[in-house]
């Protein structure tokens, strides 16, 4: 499954550049949107990177990007959408705070003749249909990321192992789908989950959370954390607990800060969902959903790959 | 606010003693709870897991309590903290400088960066006379955008091996990052109570028009309790630096609520005046020993929080009561 997404990513790019040198003509230039969620968040900063990136390489659509303080703030993006509306911009190309609130303003922009591409986290379905709304996701999927992880893990492990997962905030789509998936390996590899609990994607309290569960699950062989800030925590709980190398860590995102511990063999997998381009390619099926007038339909899947000792960079 | 409290008297002084008293009580009968509901609460591995984990958040309410005492808030503890360590790990993270200059930079710039935010909230909420809550909500938002930008909201890993010594190295058997909150709270106790810049922020809780008719300059003395709650800051940031070898532009998200809860929860008034260091310390152990006993019984994260909630109220109840009959025995 791995390598077909590469391979569709890879001719993706390729038509891109080719579409880059006869687009410089001095036509109507798309005018995009692209509002995400905080920038506070290593992954959407690198999101904005890979965009702005995107949008000097291509130049042939003009590129109006919107973050928000914090990943909660949908207040905040209801207002940016509207903004983009207001401004009659050609396409907006959205990573929504909340998969249900953001149904509304979505369906505004739609009515207006507005391109919308909704990316990252996928509106919720019902709210949609109940909004009489048909919309495209592009995206990765959070939970065959996961599983893939978890499925590392347990192949480390073997039957029966004994795990513990570190949850995102409640609530947060992506981190319910992570849990899933990590449920779903656990289940389809007969893993035993010892318990669950959220560390709100942070470090210091995946530490604290961690640290205590080890107490009360002596005998825990892995740990399946919904991101790699959390699994930072764990490590260190890990090695202060003197049990490096006899507990496995997997992890979500690939930040940079992970790739050593990874390197070094104290985090077993992380998963790479290739935040940098995830923009820039929903950018590009916007605009051309847009030239086409072809709506974009179902689910784009966009690359996720496991990440382990024997690739990591 | 401040003329809501009575002045301090002796009287006073010993109802301070039964407030601590009220809160130890509480602090005793958790530990009961959860040595008799499980086996594993009551260990010497336990004991000194909670003993790290509880490390952030004394520093930062020992910190909180002198800004409290006066009559204030500061709110900006936990972004103030996280700028303070993305700027301390710039020395620490950098395998170019020799060990020493690089803890020293740490030391020198995480403690900076603490104290400066610290007196800009003091200077300017005193100068003014604007209630610091907002002044603190503003530089909330001042030094956690800093940290964004600072890392561009990357996080920072810390290679170093002389701070990853000194966050898991213990004397006798005792986490060394413990001692250091322990010896912060000694030394907090001291200046409260046995300097005379202690007690003139006793006096500026209670009545800072007297203070200021007596001939003090309480702009100084107010801007010092800002100072030393963002020092604070600053050193918990190291702490964290110690213990996580990472620092992370959105770490201490939050944690002024659990600083001021465990200020509050440990009888300091909020309206200022009226409080003690030991009360800190034990306010700040209660919630970590309930954070950490009610994941050991297996409550849910969300059964966690609602008790987290309900045992703060309780225990500022069981503080109102228990001051209320200090009162009364000596009124009678």
């Amino acid at each position: 499954m791995h390598n077909k997404l590469t391979v569709a990513i890879a001719a993706a790019m390729c038509s891109t550049a080719l579409m880059a040198v006869p687009s410089l003509a001095d036509q109507a230039r798309p005018q995009v949107c692209l509002v995400m969620k905080s920038l506070a968040n290593e992954f959407f900063k690198d999101m904005s990177i890979g965009a702005e990136e995107y949008a000097k390489s291509r130049g042939d659509f003009d590129l109006k990007m919107v973050g928000m303080q914090s990943e909660t703030d949908f207040d905040a993006q209801v207002n940016a959408v509207d903004t983009c509306i207001a401004e009659k911009k050609d396409i907006i190309v959205l990573a929504p705070a909340d998969s249900r609130a953001m149904v509304g303003p979505v369906k505004r922009a739609v009515d207006a003749g507005v391109t919308v591409v909704n990316f990252d986290v996928a509106l919720d379905e019902e709210a949609k249909k109940a909004a009489g709304l048909d919309l495209a996701f592009v995206g990765p999927d959070n939970a065959a990321g996961a599983k893939e992880a978890g499925d590392a893990l347990a192949k480390a492990l073997g039957n029966g192992g004994k795990v513990v997962i570190l949850e995102g905030n409640p609530g947060a789509d992506n981190g319910i789908q992570r849990k899933a998936g990590f449920e779903q390996s656990i289940k389809d590899n007969g893993l035993e989950l010892l318990d669950s609990r959220t560390a709100h994607w942070e470090t210091e309290e995946a530490n604290t959370v961690f640290t205590t569960m080890l107490t009360a699950h002596p005998d825990l062989q892995g740990v399946m954390a919904a991101n790699d800030s959390m699994a930072l925590g764990v490590v260190k709980a890990i090695d202060a607990a003197g049990m490096s190398g006899k507990i496995q860590v997997v992890g979500f995102d690939n930040i940079p800060a992970v790739s050593a511990l990874v390197k070094e063999g104290k985090v077993l997998a992380t998963v790479d969902q290739f935040g940098r381009d995830l923009a820039s390619n929903a950018i590009d099926l916007g605009i051309k959903s847009f030239k086409d007038g072809k709506p974009l339909e179902g689910w784009v899947k966009t690359p996720i790959e496991l990440v382990t000792k024997d690739n990591v960079k | 606010m401040t003329e809501m409290t009575a002045k301090r008297s002796p009287m006073a002084a010993i109802s301070g003693v039964m407030r601590n008293a009220g809160i130890a009580v509480a602090l005793v009968l958790l530990i009961l709870v959860f040595s008799l509901t499980t086996t594993t609460f009551l260990t010497p591995l336990n004991l000194t897991n909670i003993m790290v984990q509880i490390t952030l958040n004394i520093i930062l309410a020992a910190g909180m309590t002198f800004v409290i005492l006066i009559g204030g808030i500061d709110l900006s503890v936990g972004s103030v903290m996280a700028l303070a360590g993305v700027v301390g790990a710039t020395f620490v993270s950098n395998p170019e400088l020799p060990t020493w200059l690089a803890i020293l930079g740490m030391i020198v710039a995480s403690c900076g960066v603490g104290a400066i935010a610290g007196t800009i909230n003091g200077l300017i909420s005193a100068w003014w006379a604007i209630p610091s809550f907002i002044v603190t909500l503003g530089m909330l938002n001042m030094a956690r955008g800093g940290a964004l930008q600072f890392t561009q909201a990357n996080t920072v890993y810390i290679a170093n091996p002389a701070i990853t010594k000194f966050g898991t190295a213990t004397v006798a058997g005792i986490p060394v990052l413990f001692l250091v909150a322990v010896a912060i709270i000694i030394l907090g106790w001291f200046v409260l109570n046995k300097t005379v810049f202690g007690r003139m922020l006793y006096a500026i809780g209670n009545n800072e028009e007297a203070v200021r008719l007596a001939g003090h300059n309480t702009l100084f003395y107010k801007t010092a309790a800002f100072a030393i709650c963002g020092l604070g800051a600053g050193i918990a940031a190291i702490m964290y630096m110690a213990r996580l070898t990472s620092a992370s532009p959105i770490m201490g998200n939050g944690y002024e609520l659990n600083a001021i809860a465990a200020v509050i929860i440990g009888g300091t008034s909020l309206a200022g005046g009226r409080g003690s260091m030991i009360g800190t310390l034990l306010g700040a152990a209660v919630i970590g020993v309930l954070g950490n006993g009610l994941i050991l019984i297996g409550a849910s994260d969300f059964v966690r929080q609602i008790i987290t909630g309900a045992v703060i109220i309780l225990a500022v109840i069981l503080d109102a009561v228990q001051g209320r009959l200090a009162a009364k025995r000596k009124g009678a």
